[in-house]
């Protein structure tokens, strides 16, 4: 019983340092691994949208921070392409 | 932009603005030193516009903008970070929902729906080798 409980151990920790290896490769470096674990996996979700969903709303900022309107409110006449990003 | 400029006339843009990608205080690349593009990840909302306006003035964005408030509600709503693209119809419908960035970001798909609908836009080789120098 005992060696079954170290041999499941020990091909975890090989899986872990494999799949950390195989992530270090993707990001660009070990920091970098560390960090997209750390920073982007909790905001990068799939989310539920699919193409016939109706499109959510949400309110958005002017650039001068003064006013603000909603994605919903520039559809309509015509198809609306949204780009979503940042500087960074 | 250049899908901008053709299909401005048949359809609306929108960019928004969402939390930073790669700040400094996070997941900054070095990509982003080699550019010159370090900043922290906003805490207020003046900060994000602030980095928003610094980005509109060094590519002169032509693209009607707007910037997800403090509580990341746009994000959230259309899984954005860090880069996607949309498009909504006319019925208020998602009729192209992009991968998520960088590796699924695809503007062709963008152009090739844009395409069926009003028809593809041939930019001149003389042009594009302008463009290019």
């Amino acid at each position: 019983m005992r060696k079954i409980f170290i041999w499941v151990g020990i091909s975890l920790g090989v899986s872990l340092v494999i799949a950390f290896v195989a992530l270090s490769v993707m990001a660009g470096g070990p920091k970098d691994a560390l960090y997209m674990v750390r920073y982007a996996l909790p905001h990068m979700h799939r989310g539920n949208l699919k193409v016939g969903d109706s499109a959510p709303d949400a309110r958005i900022y002017a650039l001068d921070g003064a006013e603000t309107f909603h994605i919903r409110g520039r559809t309509g006449a015509k198809p609306l392409v949204v780009v979503f990003g940042s500087f960074t | 932009m250049e899908i901008f400029n053709d299909y401005k006339d048949h359809a609306d843009f929108l960019t928004v603005y969402v939390r930073e990608a790669h700040p400094t205080d996070e997941w900054q690349m070095k990509s982003n030193l080699k550019d010159d593009v370090c900043y922290a990840q906003p805490r207020n909302l003046s900060d994000r516009l602030a980095i928003a306006n610094d980005f509109i003035k060094r590519f002169k964005y032509p693209l009607p903008f707007g910037v997800d408030d403090m509580t990341n509600a746009a994000n959230d709503a259309y899984a954005a970070w860090p880069e996607r693209l949309y498009i909504i119809d006319e019925n208020g419908k998602i009729a192209y929902r992009g991968g998520m960035g960088p590796f699924h970001y695809n503007p062709a798909e963008v152009r090739a729906w844009l395409a069926t609908r009003y028809g593809e836009v041939k930019h001149s080789a003389v042009k594009t080798e302008e463009k290019k120098s």
